[in-house]
């Protein structure tokens, strides 16, 4: 079956997560991405130390976070403080219908490899550049991670228990954010170039995705000039709802009831008890009133259960509820993920086989591929620059002898290429 | 070729037949010019009436969350569940290149308009359905909430304080992350379908978006370390230091990923209060090398913080390249000079609300610039333009269709 974007090529010059992940979901729906990397600047999350054998050092093909992020892309370093690299980057920019980047802000300029250097070598190329604060503005040099925009955004102080002053993920939530919403923003724009023939840049700033996607939140501020109330998992419209603590050691499950019927059909669940009829708890608003003596009752139920039985029961009763799952849950006992094989088994050049996370595209006409896992810095540079430019092994060799383009460091993973 | 095409998804039309659910996602088309013909139940859908809204007065058209998820769309009315509305919407999904619905799974086909149906009249079109499960397993039929996706999507037992319950972000992200995934393959379907003439059906669920977007405490790492993360506070468990730090007048977070970066970190401590042991080389190296000492190098940390104003040590931090961004509150975020020399909030009028602010462009296009449109439809504000002048629906069979409760 062919592939959704088969025949569009990418060029990274990417790092971290907000970059290499769009580049990972158009390889997934079956474009060729190449990563261009170099030694100088080492993708921080290549900077992984095995936690099982620390005394391996830095082992840069082992992060399970790079492999995955990176899985079915085609590897190739180059200095690109180097002239001759410069002109090798542009020769594959000149080759692609997509540039991604997410090097500090201005870097790529620098480098003679900004949108300004890009676009005469391809009008009809579409360039995402993805940073914090954005390409310009005041603070478009700062330096920030995914939980720092979330600190920045607002999200940070908006979300948490109301008796906390802030809540923050432990999966640097902008990351994956803005890379969706930088995929988005691409496939727009080859929308255009296919319509227009014209290519256009796109800069990303992390920052304004995520409070765009607090838009509702942000507008009790901005239309009603009241700072919104920190919810917790409560709900302004729904009660009960939030997440109760079940049988056994830290577990949960979460509930949300957001109609009269629905709240009719815990009672029964519940076996209608006394407490439940009061008048207290008849209506929505009325439960609205008094949620925190609602949440200590039902409570008092799921805590003598666990939270599977309290999901099952409760979404046989037509009422959403649902595990609050930790990692091995999802892998080992979500039955729906299961029957969806979304985690998949990919090969790795080192590891043998590992598993990976799922791309959530849900493309059934076109399937998606994950492709090798993430390998060796320059680990496809004979394809990149022979295949693909068309140079010859003396041409390469002298490039490398230039220190224009580099070889992978770890002889053993420099596995002579095939299809990532 | 049109070489105009001023909008980057001029020329696309979307029927959207979405709740909360879906929402955001046609929002992200409409932004970027795709013709997004919101249809809803006759009196309108039922998240016009989700709380607050404006001036805290309730009213159809004066829902925050309705009116910043439904600029730019055009908005008609149907009864689906009557053989007229189908046969409109069937008409109405021969002119469309995308359908994006929110619907428990089989509904629509139920109704006469799913996959099979529509596309065999119009083989090009896509239809994305965004649900809590998919359109799959064994749990499809499951009842769906934020809540409960973001639970059974592992983001909630990593969020939060140790000691306290698990946690949801604000703002519904399980949906509004679902509907950046959904918008994003509805165009790479388009693509597709744009090559080669044959449209699909997208099955987004809500569950695997939440799953794929907490991948850094995914299985990857599980399986790596043996450890299944937890809730930690603030701090990012691979990073340290990282989390939130207090200083005179208010919080910053801090991370530091680099070598480099502590430092450079180190030496600031050290300049400013006098602390030499920080500067220990078994304290360098990355964060692994920091990771047993993670509390003492926090009150290392909070030393330096503690002594600054928010603005003072953000601006002083980032000056030495260091990740320190303050914890903002929304009032913070609305007067941000950044934002504000960028112009990034906008207002739109609406005819009823008046002149609402809202957060602006997620992205910047050079060609092709985000843009709002129009406000949020009012219930069926559409239904002559597009069924009489679009369709060609005799306006007395749309008098009624009204009268009929159809629209």
């Amino acid at each position: 079956m062919t592939q959704a974007l088969a025949g569009l090529r990418v060029v990274e010059f990417t790092a971290a997560m907000a970059g290499p992940w769009i580049g990972r979901f158009l390889a997934y729906c079956g474009a060729e991405a190449i990563r261009i990397e170099s030694k100088q600047h080492p993708d921080v999350v290549r900077l992984y130390v095995p936690p099982r054998a620390p005394e391996l050092g830095t082992q840069p093909q082992l992060s399970p976070w790079f492999t995955d992020w990176n899985a079915g892309k085609r590897f190739a370093a180059l200095d690109l403080t180097h002239p001759r690299a410069v002109e090798l980057a542009k020769g594959l920019v000149a080759k692609c219908d997509v540039v991604i980047e997410n090097y500090s802000t201005g870097v790529m300029d620098k480098l003679g490899l900004g949108y300004a250097d890009l676009k005469p070598v391809n009008p009809r190329l579409v360039m995402l550049s993805t940073s914090g604060y954005g390409d310009r503005g005041p603070c478009r040099d700062y330096v920030t991670w995914g939980p720092n925009i979330e600190a920045l955004s607002g999200l940070g102080a908006l979300s948490g228990l109301p008796s906390r002053e802030c809540a923050i993920t432990q999966y640097a939530y902008p990351d994956a954010l803005s890379a969706l919403h930088g995929l988005f923003a691409v496939m727009c724009a080859l929308d255009h170039r296919n319509r227009t023939g014209a290519g256009q840049y796109i800069s990303l700033s992390q920052f304004e995705t995520t409070v765009a996607a607090l838009g509702p939140v942000m507008m009790e501020l901005l239309v009603n000039g009241r700072e919104p109330q920190r919810p917790g998992n409560g709900s302004l419209h729904a009660a009960p709802h939030g997440c109760y603590r079940c049988a056994g050691e830290d577990r949960w499950c979460a509930i949300a009831v957001s109609s009269d019927a629905e709240w009719e059909r815990l009672r029964e669940v519940l076996d209608d008890p006394a407490w439940a009829r009061d008048p207290r708890f008849a209506t929505r608003a009325a439960r609205l009133e008094n949620a925190a003596e609602l949440d200590r009752r039902i409570e008092e139920w799921t805590r003598e259960r666990t939270p599977g039985e309290v999901m099952l029961r409760l979404q046989s009763a037509g009422i959403a509820a649902g595990v609050v799952q930790n990692v091995e849950d999802q892998l080992r006992h979500d039955p729906q993920l299961r029957a969806r094989r979304f985690f998949e088994e990919i090969d790795h050049l080192k590891k043998g086989r590992v598993v990976a996370t799922g791309v959530p595209l849900g493309l059934t006409g076109t399937p998606g591929r994950s492709g090798r896992a993430g390998a060796a810095l320059g680990q496809d540079n004979d394809y990149v620059f022979g295949t693909l430019l068309g140079m010859t092994p003396g041409e390469i060799q002298e490039c490398i002898e230039l220190g224009a383009i580099e070889t992978p460091d770890d002889p053993q993973g420099a596995v002579p290429s095939r299809p990532p | 070729m049109d070489t105009t095409g001023a909008a980057a998804l001029g020329g696309r039309r979307v029927l959207e037949l979405a709740d909360e659910k879906g929402v955001y996602c046609g929002k992200l088309l409409a932004d970027m010019g795709a013709d997004v013909i919101k249809v809803e139940r006759p009196g309108g859908d039922a998240t016009r009436q989700i709380p607050p809204f404006v001036r805290d007065e309730p009213d159809p058209d004066g829902s925050l969350f309705f009116l910043y998820t439904n600029t730019s769309k055009r908005g008609v009315t149907l009864d689906l569940g009557r053989a007229e509305g189908q046969d409109l919407f069937r008409r109405l999904a021969r002119t469309a290149d995308l359908v994006v619905e929110t619907f428990a799974p089989g509904r629509l086909d139920g109704l006469g308009l799913g996959y099979a149906s529509l596309s065999a009249a119009n083989p090009g079109l896509v239809l994305t359905s965004i649900t809590g499960f998919g359109q799959t397993g064994p749990h499809r039929d499951f009842r769906p909430a934020d809540i409960v996706a973001s639970a059974l999507g592992g983001s909630m037992y990593v969020t939060g304080e140790a000691e306290d319950p698990p946690v949801r972000l604000a703002g519904s992200q399980a949906y509004v992350a679902a509907s950046v995934a959904a918008a994003a393959s509805s165009l790479i379907a388009l693509y597709h379908s744009s090559a080669s003439g044959r449209g699909q059906h997208v099955d987004i669920s809500i569950e695997e978006v939440t799953t794929s977007v907490t991948h850094i405490c995914g299985v990857g790492k599980w399986l790596d370390d043996g450890i299944i993360p937890r809730r930690s506070g603030t701090g990012l468990f691979a990073s340290v230091p990282s989390g939130t730090y207090p200083c005179r007048d208010g919080t910053v977070y801090l991370m530091v990923n680099r070598p480099l970066h502590w430092k450079a970190l180190a030496q600031w401590i050290h300049e400013e209060t006098g602390n030499q042991e920080v500067l220990d080389p078994i304290f360098e190296g990355p964060s692994s090398s920091r990771q047993p000492v993670r509390e003492l190098i926090d009150v290392f940390v909070g030393d330096l913080t503690r002594r600054f104003t928010v603005d003072a040590i953000y601006h002083e931090a980032q000056r030495r390249h260091l990740a320190v961004t303050p914890l903002n509150t929304a009032a913070a975020v609305a007067r941000d000079p950044h934002l504000a020399a960028r112009s990034y909030c906008v207002e739109v009028e609406h005819p009823k609300a008046g002149r609402l602010k809202q957060p602006g462009a997620p992205y910047r296009h050079s060609e092709t610039p985000w843009s709002v449109s129009r406000p949020a439809p009012g219930v069926g504000q559409h239904n002559e333009d597009v069924f009489c002048g679009e369709l060609g629906v005799p306006e007395a069979t749309l008098h009624s269709f009204r009268s009929g409760g159809i629209l």
